[in-house]
């Protein structure tokens, strides 16, 4: 066993985190630990990577019981934590980064340039092909993970903690990063896989370890599960998408976009959108989908011409879009939630000046409004008076959400709203996106999970580097021809 | 513990440091000084003019910016209203109205500033606040403005002071309250209901939890930003007003250093300087905690050398003691 844990408790007040967690990493194995929101993976992560110290039980590496201070002893004992935040920093070249986590002296001398061979060695052992002196804040994400990996293999890790490193990442660089993790596991490296995406969990898995509400459920071969046993054993109870019934697509047009350009090489975008329709915008990491969102909602400066409802629409800035019926779910919930608020803030935040045209608030309308906004959530909070992050980050989404539709938008643009949540929440947040275009709200979707688009949208725009390559409908829907073509292969 | 549960919200940790304060009070009471009313109404008259700044304050730093510039801006707003009424002989009301607006003025600058071209607050109101005392100094030509005025034939006599002045310098309630302590109430009133009761105030907490989720939500930013600006430049006015007329003259120097105690006032109630969070209730307890450890400190006769170190090393504990004792994973 490279890593051990043995009896791990910890709890957070009343709040029992983690309860007698117990579990092994072995050399050239990749160990997935799977786990809904709330299940205890945070604390996992935290206590394996040195940010928890006061835990109960027993860490274990290469035998012997180790407790880590802090995040420097894990690095020095040879487990090395990606977080879902990389912890590089922009301004500084990928090769001070690389050099940044030695133990050093405080003052001695910054010979970074000399090893730059070193470095490029480092780099290749990723399957990285990139000059060392660039900065990182011109790397792309999963370059950017890339090198993380490689400073922890320059800090000769034993055991990868990867903190879900595909929720930010496209397919292909997923299967990349896949790639560098066989790599590294038939180095003899020992890796532990935070994920709760079913189809990645079965693709890099040896052993899997479920956890639920704190508490191991599973630990064992991949092979013994299936993806059925193992959202049951995750969610503890099997979950089926709802089927609600969707209006057929209808006449009346709310979006029409017509050669819209945001920025260079993000241009020539025309799409109809129907009223209660969902329109998919499937592409890899660069292919402009967030940015074109951004733009129809006024936060970005655009061109071209875009009717919205049958009128021209030129939003200037988000609030203009807002007074139109547009509204905006951000894909980073920092950019979306305010989480010091209570949640009755957060969800009426967008829909003020509407509710309250005088300026007064009137509180206990807004309470109830909120309640029943929040009602068909099924929002695992405290009460509706809790500060929003206190929520998890599903709920959290549920509430950015909530704000949203509160709005009652014609138009609802979502950058990626599932992204690192678990089942359960994106069920939740299917089954309303549904029920919103039921209502006649039309949606324009991005994401970076193909199945979601798959199973929630109309039609599908396919964007390749800012180039609309195809739009299809349900009957053209097929995994394996959206990849090619969101991959730049041309439409046939 | 459950018994302590209060203890972990941010007001039930604001007033913990009052609590001390006023337990040190009554152990060191000065032959039943501390126990005296006249005290209390001293203290709060004192506190006054600073808590008027601290409202203002505490309005900016819920957006998560700073205004260094009030003790400035309050100079000219006291220079400006004893030029009006002295020297000039207008009306309290009129002068009061022009004051206002020009403190306002000066705010809406800073704002525009911020807003506009997204300096850093920090920056726009440490200008401000030297552009503001440089206009108090040539408005008064460098000098004290009394109510020793030169009259038009170019002889010098003595008026009679403002009626402005004599009332906002007077007790009311049978003696009990003095005139600024209400105006200072006033000001916390209505920043309360700026932050608790309109829309404004749930815009201002939003610009201040995180600027691009508020914008990306469709909050007017821009005008939430002028606003708190703007409203703090107008309390500064107010605050000058009352330096004024509890100084009897304008004095261009004044309020040198008052932003400090403003924003300590404000941090010490708990109010978060990284904004988005606090309320006017803590800026409260924060000034009475403040006023009330000054006026122990003088009745036990510290020196104003040993007052001021004593404040500082106060300031830190009660700060330490407002941080959240536990870390939520």
């Amino acid at each position: 066993m490279l890593l051990e844990l043995a009896h791990v408790s910890k709890a957070f007040g009343p709040t029992r985190a983690l309860s007698d967690v117990s579990f092994g990493v072995r050399a050239g194995e990749v160990h997935v630990v799977a786990g809904g929101n709330g299940a205890g993976k945070s604390t996992l992560i935290k206590i394996l990577s040195g940010a928890i110290t006061d835990y109960r039980g027993e860490l274990r590496i290469g035998g012997g019981t180790v407790r880590f201070h802090e995040p420097q002893a894990a690095v020095r004992a040879g487990v090395a934590t990606l977080h879902q935040e990389l912890s590089l920093l922009p301004a500084l070249s990928v090769l001070d980064n690389l050099l940044l986590g030695e133990r050093r002296r405080l003052i001695s001398a910054w010979r970074g340039s000399a090893r730059i061979g070193e470095c490029q060695a480092l780099l290749q052992r990723v399957g990285l092909s990139i000059d060392p002196m660039r900065r990182v804040e011109t790397l792309g994400l999963s370059e950017r993970q890339l090198v993380e990996i490689a400073r922890a293999l320059g800090h000769a890790a034993r055991v990868l903690v990867l903190d879900e490193p595909t929720s930010s990442l496209a397919e292909p660089e997923a299967e990349r990063l896949f790639d560098r993790i066989a790599e590294l596991r038939s180095q003899g490296k020992g890796v532990v896989f935070i994920s709760h995406r079913l189809d990645e969990i079965f693709r890099v898995a040896d052993r899997i370890t479920v956890l639920r509400d704190g508490q191991v459920v599973f630990s064992g071969p991949a092979s013994e599960l299936d993806e059925g046993s193992l959202v049951e054993k995750m969610a503890g109870r099997a979950l089926d998408e709802a089927d609600v019934p969707r209006p057929r697509e209808r006449a009346r047009v709310t979006l029409a976009v017509s050669k819209l350009g945001v920025r260079p090489g993000l241009a020539d975008l025309s799409f109809e959108l129907g009223e209660g329709e969902i329109l998919g915008v499937a592409g890899l990491q660069d292919s402009g989908a967030s940015d074109l969102l951004r733009a129809l909602c006024g936060a970005a400066p655009h061109r071209g011409d875009v009717t919205l409802a049958g009128h021209p629409f030129s939003a200037a800035s988000p609030r203009a879009a807002l007074a139109r019926g547009v509204c905006f779910l951000a894909r980073d919930r920092s950019e979306s939630v305010f989480p010091a608020r209570p949640i009755t803030e957060n969800v009426t935040l967008s829909s003020l000046g509407r509710l309250f045209p005088s300026g007064v608030l009137a509180l206990g309308r807004e309470r109830a409004l909120t309640a029943s906004a929040t009602e068909p959530m099924a929002l695992v909070a405290p009460s509706l008076a809790a500060p929003a992050g206190a929520l998890s980050g599903g709920n959290q989404q549920k509430v950015a959400l909530a704000r949203c539709l509160l709005a009652e938008p014609k138009l609802l643009l979502l950058d990626d709203p599932t992204r690192g949540i678990d089942v359960a929440a994106t069920a939740d947040v299917h089954r309303l996106v549904r029920e919103a275009t039921a209502r006649g709200t039309s949606v324009l979707l991005a994401s970076s999970d193909f199945d979601e688009l798959l199973t929630l949208c109309d039609r599908i725009l396919v964007l390749f580097r800012g180039e609309q390559r195809a739009v299809l409908g349900r009957e053209e829907f097929d995994r394996a021809h959206l990849l090619a073509l969101a991959m730049g292969a041309e439409a046939a | 513990m459950k018994a302590l549960a209060w203890l972990r919200t941010s007001s039930g940790r604001a007033l913990v440091p009052l609590a001390v304060v006023i337990l040190i009070g009554c152990l060191f009471h000065q032959n039943g000084a501390f126990f005296e009313w006249s005290t209390h109404r001293a203290l709060l008259r004192e506190i006054s003019v600073l808590g008027i700044l601290a409202c203002g304050m505490t309005l900016v730093i819920v957006t998560g910016g700073i205004d260094l510039s009030v003790g400035s801006v309050m100079a000219v707003a006291a220079v400006l209203v004893s030029l009006m009424t002295m020297p000039l002989g207008w009306g309290g009301l009129s002068a009061t109205a022009l004051v206002l607006m020009a403190g306002t003025a000066l705010g809406l600058a800073s704002g525009a500033l911020i807003a506009r071209f997204r300096v850093q607050p920090f920056i726009v109101t440490l200008a401000m606040m030297v552009f503001a005392r440089g206009l108090a100094k040539l408005l008064s030509g460098g000098k004290k403005v009394t109510n020793y005025v030169t009259l038009p034939d170019g002889s010098s006599s003595t008026v009679d002071l403002p009626a402005l002045f004599r009332a906002i310098d007077s007790k009311v309630l049978g003696d009990h309250v003095s005139v600024v302590t209400l105006i200072f109430a006033g000001c916390a009133l209505v920043t309360w209901v700026v932050l608790a009761r309109l829309t404004a105030g749930r815009y201002l907490y939003a610009v201040g939890g995180s600027y691009e989720a508020a914008r990306l939500s469709g909050v007017p930013v821009g005008r939430t930003v002028l606003l708190s600006y703007a409203l703090s430049g107008a309390f500064a006015a107010i605050a000058g007003i009352c330096q004024a007329a509890q100084e009897t003259h304008g004095d261009p120097e004044t309020g040198a250093g008052y932003e400090l105690d403003a924003i300590a006032m404000v941090v010490l109630g708990g109010t978060s300087l990284s904004g988005g969070r606090g309320g006017v209730g803590l800026t409260l307890v924060g000034a009475l905690t403040l006023g009330m450890l000054q006026k122990i400190l003088s009745l036990n006769a510290f020196s104003t050398e040993a007052r001021l170190m004593l404040t500082g090393g106060i300031l830190v504990f009660a700060v330490l003691f407002q941080r959240p004792w536990q870390s939520r994973a």
